[in-house]
């Protein structure tokens, strides 16, 4: 299946007296790596779960389009993939255990798990683990296997909320080539973190900040546009 | 198997594994019940026996002795002999006795002459600050007097008509002999294991995905709400259906409890009051979100109508109108009432649809309101 491709259009969102978003408008490519980057409080959670269809913008919507044609809501849910920033497995249950919860919850057959669940294991080198329940994992193999959880569906959509906070450096870097290890014309991903550097190994960034987009684009293109290196400039310019 | 099934078992398969895996969960399932068991079975005993009464026989006779030995025989009065009416006071004073029992002068020469007119007298002063105690004396009290007083007639040809014109009416309690009050609370039992615990063991199972953040992944795949709400009712179905059996078992054969109606009909009450107190549980966890409010949602929901709207300890009818009406809404008045008849009688399926029809309209209201509340995005 191509990949899916996703346009934000002025939307807000109130979260109790909070204002998350403010007619933001953001527009997702397919098959391409997206970066949403931002201060702690700037609204990338609510964005995402507005992409992943857990919350309904106030104002505004969100429209998906695969292979040119515009999707429902409904249809684009079964086809994307979502990782919460916060812990969301269960703690009980093995890494083996969760794969196969994941495969009866999306309906996958058994070869193409067999298959997937080998491939994911290898990629991630959680393969040692699969008997280790998630409660028991470190930092790093906790967001490889809800990666593994989300990826296992092959979905066209992936959005994955800050899944590198709290991980060590060279987990992170393993996180990052997992995901340009899957990324591509089949799978667009949008990821949204607070660590700037990893902005650059984004095809496109968008700045988000106190619930406004600033800016988007190229990562060169936002350098050239902000005179800086440092991504974490445009947010003090802007402040 | 349909996608909807598939899913509702996938579900229901990884509740049990939680449920295997958190040995508090299973000792709250498991062992509650059988602690219910036992308090109320065996220690929450409402016949009164060997009661404390101090006695003042101021006869002296063969007869006022041969009228105590069989009064002390009958077991529900611990006698003991008070030297003087001030001792006997005193004893109640103290709180040694329950009543004082006097045996007036005369008591066995009038009972010899056996004439109307001259009767034989005692007096009982029973302890009213314990006004059922007091209440449960005199009953057993009347009843020993009934006994005592065909023995004697039997025995001195008295006129009994004439001597006790009560002694006509013979008063036969049905479906419960001995009035056995064990009899009336453990085929109850049920009722309030079921309408409090079922309720507490779904009441935290959404709640606790939601507070350990599994909540918003699952919500994120394409699961439907009625798929989660049944995956999640149907392992602690199984539980508390054991549950039920286990309480049913020890009500036949360590307590012989009579079951007198039909199993089958039993059973699937129990299936329907089960249903509707596990949905109960999983609205409020649904509405809650919150393992802490829902712990204290379950408990006011579970508890107050399972032991004082359902008629276990308070009767439903000598409530005011309102009350009356008021817990025709809870599932364990209805319950209580089929269980109870189904234990001690024979009641056939006529007599016992209306309370039938309360616990499925119940457990429908609460199925369907458990379905529509959990939603399926993450909106406050």
């Amino acid at each position: 299946m191509p990949a899916l491709g996703a346009e934000v259009k002025n939307i807000s969102k109130k979260m109790g007296a909070a204002t998350a978003l403010r007619g933001v408008s953001l527009q997702f490519e397919s098959g391409r790596v997206h970066g949403i980057i931002g201060p702690n409080g700037a609204g990338k959670t609510t964005l995402m779960r507005c992409l992943a269809g857990l919350l309904r913008a106030d104002e505004g919507e969100v429209v998906y389009s695969l292979d040119g044609r515009r999707l429902s809501s409904a249809r684009a849910k079964e086809i994307t993939g979502y990782f919460p920033q916060e812990p969301s497995l269960y703690p009980d249950l093995s890494c083996m255990e969760h794969l196969l919860f994941f495969r009866d919850l999306y309906n996958i057959n058994r070869s193409d798990f067999e298959t997937r669940s080998r491939e994911l294991l290898a990629a991630t080198g959680m393969a040692p683990f699969a008997a280790r329940a998630a409660g028991k994992l470190s930092g790093g193999m906790y967001k490889k296997l809800g990666l593994m959880c989300v990826l296992l569906n092959r979905p066209s959509l992936l959005l994955l909320d800050e899944p590198t906070i709290g991980v060590d450096p060279l987990s992170r870097r393993q996180l990052w080539d997992l995901i340009y290890k899957f990324a591509g014309e089949s799978m667009t991903v949008i990821i949204t973190t607070s660590y700037m550097d990893e902005a650059a190994a984004c095809a496109k960034v968008h700045a988000l900040d106190e619930g406004r987009a600033l800016a988007a684009g190229t990562p060169a293109e936002l350098r050239a546009r902000f005179h800086t290196d440092n991504f974490a400039d445009i947010f003090l310019q802007n402040g | 198997m349909s996608v909807f099934l598939r899913r509702v078992r996938l579900i229901a398969l990884k509740e049990y594994k939680h449920i295997l895996r958190d040995p508090f969960t299973l000792a709250v399932a498991l062992l509650l019940p059988l602690l219910f068991v036992l308090f109320f079975g065996f220690i929450i005993d409402l016949d009164y026996k060997h009661i404390p009464l101090v006695v003042r026989d101021n006869d002296q006779s063969p007869l006022s002795r041969r009228f105590l030995r069989q009064l002390s025989a009958a077991g529900y009065f611990d006698l003991a002999p008070a030297h003087g009416m001030l001792a006997a006071q005193a004893a109640l004073r103290r709180n040694d006795t329950a009543g004082v029992l006097v045996i007036k002068k005369d008591f066995g020469k009038n009972i010899m002459k056996g004439d109307f007119t001259a009767p034989a007298r005692a007096q009982l002063l029973l302890d009213g600050s314990d006004n059922t105690k007091a209440a449960m004396a005199q009953a057993y009290m009347t009843g020993a007097l009934l006994k005592i007083n065909a023995d004697f007639t039997r025995l001195y040809h008295a006129d009994a008509a004439a001597a006790n014109p009560d002694a006509l009416v013979r008063t036969r309690f049905l479906f419960n002999p001995e009035l056995n009050s064990r009899w009336f609370i453990v085929p109850a039992l049920n009722t309030v294991i079921i309408g409090f615990l079922a309720i507490v063991l779904t009441a935290l199972t959404v709640a606790r995905e939601w507070e350990n953040g599994s909540m918003e992944l699952l919500l994120s795949t394409p699961v439907r709400a009625a798929e989660i709400v049944l995956g999640k009712l149907i392992p602690y179905f199984t539980l508390t259906l054991f549950d039920v059996l286990a309480v049913f078992v020890l009500s036949l054969y360590v307590f012989g409890i009579p079951f007198l109606g039909s199993f089958v009909l039993f059973t699937f009450a129990c299936c329907v009051y089960i249903t509707g107190a596990l949905a109960l549980g999983l609205v409020i966890s649904v509405i809650t979100r919150n393992q802490q409010a829902a712990i204290q949602f379950a408990f006011a929901a579970g508890l107050l109508p399972s032991f004082i709207f359902s008629g276990f300890i308070f009767p439903v009818e000598n409530m005011p109108l309102f009350f009356r009406i008021f817990t025709g809404l809870f599932p364990q008045r209805w319950f209580l009432s089929l269980s109870r008849s189904m234990f001690l009688s024979e009641a056939s399926f006529a007599a016992l649809a209306g309370p039938m029809a309360g616990i499925i309209i119940f457990a429908g209201v609460m199925v369907f309101a458990a379905v529509k509340k959990l939603k399926t995005d993450v909106e406050p």
